[in-house]
């Protein structure tokens, strides 16, 4: 996907062999992607209370950004580990919006809820090992496929949802879950950000996460170091898949009904948040679920802002496109690929 | 372009392959085509019909320019431009304030390509000089662009009665007239691409970038040259997109992007560069064309085209990927 095709001449140019790697882990610290986003996000923490005030940080905003953030929160832990391995997944948004469709579908035909999000989970993977199969089997470019798994996917909710446009599937049981409260925040706010922690210890202290950003970061390297590229790279999409599928039940859960819209442009929300936190959509090997969180925490935050400012929404996707392209050029600065 | 170039190709089949001289590509279209057409035939006869041939032709002439555009880019090793709707939607939108200014149909052409190679170099301005990825460059100029444009306007449509809404609408030699340049545009490109000296530059970027450079190609020109020129095709595109929708939004050409991206791969245009055969645009996006047609034959809705289309992407760029790894050039 990016300059595969030529690492050694590209390598070669850009930096002379280095022996000793650096370890400088305070300037690390300070410096890497993580620190940036950081930075951005204390920025939009000082200007939303600048601009909107003390009640920008009160708790009841707060769990209006938390709840909005539950489902982009577990599909970017979960599609950052696709990122990660190199193999990006568009079709997350549509796999929210069809895993939403089909269990909502499943709920009003008087499924059981487990087994209704059982089989919506079986079918998300299933569509997911699709995907895969095209990329890792066949060598698909991954962005090309899985940009069609995502037109083909919001095709299938379109026709899953049927005419009226919204599926009405009440649960009171789920729906008092997925809305309930813990110290005056939404309990799955606090579980999708327990669980961004957890995918960052995986990709920082355990060796799947390291063999996953050998595979993401050089994937002849890696396989010539005896890790098998392939299962990594599957087992990512299949991931990938199964993260915005929980997505999917969760919104059926959060709004009581399924859309047309459900997840619509959800992929590039996410992705343009990841990015703006340190992941790469076109190199593996970068970034980490942490600083994902905090971009997506930062995207939320402007947003948010500009909504209580009642500023037009649209500004939103021109701010979030501006920092998107700061944050790729600052990691090409960084020593990311750069593009001639 | 490819992901898993880089891993050791898989060992040559054993079976011995038809040979077919580079005509797959061509035959495999035309054999896909004629089936469609003779599947929806035979079961539903009335789709035989000059109905059918003017709906599919009109379908396929903005598709078919914007796969020029898209192609360009591809064949030069800029692998997708994803800010096509954002360029498409502004143009349109010059080439109606232009119209409702009074300006002859010429002056509207003008304008529009105009702006769409005005929007072609920015994105060159940004990737070449911060050196930065096509696709996360064109990613976020389509998500900046969109959104500015809807702030500017929420519906727009071309006067009617004047020359560019009767172009949109008239017909030539029994087809939309708007098919014609289109037809005219492709055989033009395809023919000069492998037979010019730019042409065979900026295959030869796309094939091997360093290998180009060493040979004195510049490659910030080259990047100008054809992002410029994709962003022209992109505004006359936009002049038949004005010409022949009614009143559209911003989002208006977003359902496009898919299509293009799908004709410019089946044609064998590889998105890893240096590839392809402009010609075969003819019988990619003519096959692309023929589905939704057909569909509505069957009777099946606009939404169910949509799992069509996705699922032709997919199987294109699985066998571009596939090529890619048997015939590493």
């Amino acid at each position: 996907m990016t300059d595969t095709a030529f690492p050694q001449s590209a390598t070669t140019q850009a930096a002379p062999a280095a022996y000793v790697v650096p370890h400088h882990p305070i300037r690390a610290a300070l410096t890497g992607s993580v620190a940036s986003i950081a930075l951005t996000f204390l920025l939009v923490l000082a200007i939303g209370l600048f601009f909107v005030g003390p009640r920008f940080l009160s708790f009841s905003n707060i769990s209006i950004i938390g709840s909005f953030l539950v489902v982009p929160l577990i599909v970017g832990a979960c599609s950052g580990f696709a990122l990660l391995a190199g193999v990006v997944d568009l079709s997350v948004g549509s796999m929210v919006g069809f895993s939403s469709a089909l269990f909502a579908l499943l709920l009003l035909n008087g499924w059981d809820i487990w087994l209704a999000g059982f089989v919506t989970l079986v079918a998300c993977l299933g569509f997911g090992a699709i995907t895969a199969a095209a990329i890792v089997g066949f060598g698909a470019d991954a962005i090309a496929a899985s940009l069609g798994m995502l037109t083909a996917l919001r095709g299938i909710t379109w026709v899953l949802v049927g005419a009226t446009g919204s599926l009405f599937a009440f649960n009171p049981g789920f729906f008092a879950v997925a809305n309930a409260s813990l110290f005056g925040l939404p309990i799955l706010f606090l579980v999708a950000l327990l669980l961004t922690v957890i995918a960052a210890l995986i990709v920082t202290k355990t060796r799947i996460g390291r063999h996953v950003q050998a595979v993401g970061g050089d994937d002849r390297a890696a396989a010539r170091a005896g890790i098998s590229v392939k299962t990594i790279r599957v087992a990512a999409l299949l991931l990938s898949a199964f993260g915005a599928g929980i997505g999917g039940i969760i919104f059926v859960g959060q709004l009581g009904s399924a859309a047309r819209a459900t997840g619509f442009g959800l992929e590039f929300q996410v992705y343009a948040a990841l990015m703006i936190g340190g992941y790469s959509i076109l190199r593996g090997g970068v970034g980490n679920p942490i600083g994902g969180a905090l971009g997506l925490l930062v995207v939320a935050g402007v947003s948010n802002i500009i909504d209580l400012r009642a500023i037009s929404p649209y500004f939103v996707n021109i701010i979030v496109g501006a920092m998107l392209l700061a944050a790729v050029l600052l990691d090409r600065l960084r020593g990311g690929d750069s593009y001639e | 372009m490819s992901l898993d170039r880089a891993l050791p190709a898989p060992s040559a089949p054993a079976v011995k392959k038809l040979d077919l001289h580079g005509w797959g590509t061509p035959l495999m279209l035309i054999g896909a085509w004629l089936l469609l057409i003779l599947l929806t035939g035979v079961t539903k006869p009335t789709f035989l019909s000059n109905q059918t041939v003017l709906a599919i032709t009109f379908t396929m002439a903005i598709i078919g320019v914007l796969a020029i555009g898209q192609g360009l880019v591809a064949i030069s090793g800029g692998f997708i431009d994803l800010s096509q709707p954002a360029a498409l939607i502004f143009s349109s939108f010059v080439a109606v304030r232009v119209t409702e200014f009074g300006m002859p149909l010429p002056v509207t052409i003008l304008a529009a390509v105009l702006a769409g190679m005005a929007w072609g170099f920015l994105n060159a301005l940004i990737i070449v000089y911060a050196k930065l990825n096509p696709v996360i460059v064109t990613l976020a100029t389509n998500f900046i662009g969109l959104a500015a444009l809807f702030l500017v306007f929420q519906q727009a449509q071309v006067p009617i009665g004047s020359d560019i809404h009767a172009f949109g609408r008239a017909s030539f030699f029994g087809l939309p007239a708007i098919w014609w340049p289109m037809l005219l545009l492709i055989l033009i490109i395809g023919f000069l691409m492998p037979r010019t000296r730019y042409g065979r530059r900026a295959i030869a970027v796309g094939g091997n970038r360093f290998a180009a450079r060493a040979r004195g190609i510049s490659l910030k020109a080259t990047r100008f040259a054809i992002f410029t020129a994709a962003g022209g095709f992109v505004g006359f595109a936009a002049v038949l997109f004005a010409a022949s929708s009614g009143p559209f939004n911003p989002s208006s050409a977003n359902l496009l992007q898919l299509n293009v991206i799908a004709a410019v791969i089946l044609a064998g245009i590889s998105l890893s560069g240096g590839r392809g055969n402009f010609w075969y645009l003819l019988l990619s996006v003519g096959f692309l064309s023929t589905i939704p047609t057909a569909l509505v034959f069957f009777g099946l809705t606009s939404d169910s085209q949509s799992i069509f289309q996705g699922f032709i992407l997919l199987i294109a760029v699985a066998i571009d990927g596939y090529r890619a790894r048997r015939q590493p050039s």
